[in-house]
């Protein structure tokens, strides 16, 4: 009997949470479909009328759309690089003898431990002199630098745990070490490789303090910026804001619905590898 | 040299070399330019010199009350961090490795709120928490608990700690995960060999649960504590550090000394400060760590 109570306690408990982790995304979908009155009235109440011109208004004035697609390219380019520049460090540091090699490694963990606030200001002085700043070029190195230590870590701990039985068998068949890694090497690391494109790619949608820094192309804001820019320039019309929140969030739960179980283990070695 | 040797370290050279290029003109390049700037004055004019002021920068921030509230204000989030989000993390990882039905689904809803984009959580909850129509004190005045209804984003620490609150809700499925990593590694027979000795209930949860899940508190303080120090995202979203300062974090506060007020040098030594702080807790707790394990 003790147990039955005790079980149902935490059924509560667990349906509790569960409800507080939707609770404010239901709000602001309600929100986001009322009008001014509708919102100020009750935010509880379901709307009178389902205004989905706030969407069409959070595209046209937010450029939400746009924004959505800047951060989505940048997020993507960024990944794709992280992964190809990151699979080459990795490929060296696992399978080449060399003096420096434990020093570049050590370096590349280092990076792990600065706060990205540190680098802000050389930064943006760098990219002043290279013409830098408002382009999506520079910004998507940056953000491949802020992965590459995480990345070549993660590979170089999956290509190590790989034995050399693969690279022998490729070498007889006269595959050289482009070969090796991009045909033999990478498909077997699929694994660690999704798991180090979803790190990148989440890091990299929804970035703040770089795109602040660097970009003040109002064309080229991501999501971020763009809501923060229509928040404070439009706060006499609501709906349309949670309209643009709705909009900025619905690419991301959809990634992770379909992805969720490869999204919690990669986050997961994102974060023990501290 | 032979040939193939050559060869060899051609490979290693063009293979290290776009994340090596990289990471050393965007990381350890800028890092080394952050703490010599830290010793000079600057106005941030592209071009203009550079005059050496020793470590004026540093009194000067050390003697800014500015520097000392956003360094408490971090420290509430470490408060906050270890007070609130750990338990509850912890609590929620439980319930998802015991044997209640649904708890996939409740993992995956769990660890939602960290995918969602930061500044997309901070909005969200600037208008649930907005003092005159937000859903927190429409809900306490409907029960009739008017006095709590507060201003929460604009009210002097009590800002600081709605902040908390909504960090809080964003990351406690993230920690979840950490927490359940280490659960999940407890065999199950200890746990049974633990209910023989009328271990049950609470009791499993103090002698067995938590003294093996000491990896994972190690992990959680080491994020937790750097997280803190480095928070951004979120409070430049909700308050931008304000009213009057108020809820400055050490991050937002060299955001401004150097993009608002052009102050490059004095920006550059809170980074220093801040690079300093986070490597040096680090490795104490580290430390720390390692040395209960004997």
């Amino acid at each position: 009997m003790k147990k039955k109570v005790g079980t149902g306690i935490l059924y509560v408990l667990a349906i509790f949470w569960a409800f507080m982790t939707f609770f404010p995304l239901v709000i602001t979908f309600l929100s986001s479909v009322k009008d001014n009155a509708g919102i100020t009235l009750s935010m509880f109440a379901l709307p009178e009328e389902w205004r989905w011109s706030n969407y069409a208004d959070a595209i046209k004035v937010a450029n939400m759309g746009r924004a959505v697609l800047n951060s989505i390219f940048v997020a993507l380019t960024s990944t794709v690089l992280v992964i190809i520049s990151g699979m080459l460090a990795a490929y060296i540091l696992s399978r080449k003898n060399f003096k420096l090699r434990k020093l570049i490694y050590s370096l590349f963990i280092i990076g792990v431990m600065v706060p990205v606030h540190c680098t802000i200001i050389p930064i943006s002085g760098m990219a002043t002199a290279t013409g830098g700043k408002n382009t999506y070029w520079f910004l998507i190195l940056v953000y491949v630098a802020f992965n590459l230590s995480q990345a070549v870590f993660l590979f170089t701990g999956f290509l190590n745990s790989i034995g050399t039985e693969l690279d022998e068998a490729a070498r007889i068949d006269g595959c050289n070490d482009f070969q090796l890694l991009f045909r033999v090497l990478m498909p077997v690391s699929v694994p660690i490789i999704s798991t180090q494109a979803i790190l990148t790619f989440v890091f990299g949608y929804g970035e703040l303090v770089f795109s602040m820094v660097l970009i003040s192309d109002e064309s080229k804001y991501n999501i971020s910026r763009g809501m923060l820019s229509f928040q404070s320039a439009y706060q006499s019309n609501l709906g349309p804001i949670f309209a643009s929140i709705i909009i900025a969030v619905v690419p991301i739960i959809i990634l992770y619905i379909v992805f969720h179980e490869k999204v919690q283990a990669g986050m997961l070695a994102g974060a023990v590898k501290g | 040299m032979t040939n193939k040797k050559y060869k060899d370290r051609l490979i290693i050279v063009l293979f290290l070399l776009p994340a090596l290029a990289l990471f050393i003109s965007l990381i350890v390049y800028p890092v080394f330019n952050t703490i010599v700037l830290s010793f000079q004055s600057w106005k941030g004019i592209y071009g203009a010199p550079k005059t050496f002021v020793g470590i004026e920068n540093y009194i000067r921030v050390f003697q800014s009350e500015n520097f000392w509230n956003a360094l408490l204000n971090s420290f509430y989030f470490m408060l906050g961090g270890f007070g609130v989000l750990l338990p509850l993390s912890f609590g929620l990882a439980l319930l998802i490795t015991s044997k209640l039905k649904g708890r996939k689904f409740m993992k995956t809803s769990y660890f939602m709120p960290v995918m969602l984009s930061t500044t997309a959580v901070a909005l969200m909850w600037v208008y649930i928490l907005n003092p005159s129509f937000g859903l927190l004190n429409e809900l306490l005045r409907a029960v009739g608990l008017d006095v709590l209804a507060k201003d929460w984003l604009s009210t002097p620490t009590l800002n600081v700690w709605s902040v908390i609150m909504v960090n809080t809700w964003m990351y406690a499925g993230y920690n979840m995960l950490i927490f359940t990593a280490g659960l999940v590694t407890i065999p199950q027979e200890l746990y049974e060999a633990g209910e023989l000795d009328g271990c049950t209930g609470w009791k499993k949860i103090r002698y067995i649960a938590i003294p093996l899940s000491r990896e994972s508190f190690k992990v959680f303080s080491v994020l937790c504590v750097t997280g803190c120090l480095k928070a951004f995202d979120l409070i430049w979203a909700m308050t931008k550090g304000g009213p009057n300062n108020s809820s400055e974090m050490p991050a937002t506060l060299l955001y401004n000394e150097a993009f608002t007020f052009k102050n490059f040098g004095k920006s550059s030594s809170i980074g220093v400060i801040l690079l300093f702080l986070g490597i040096t807790l680090s490795l104490i707790l580290n430390k720390t760590f390692d040395q209960k394990e004997d």
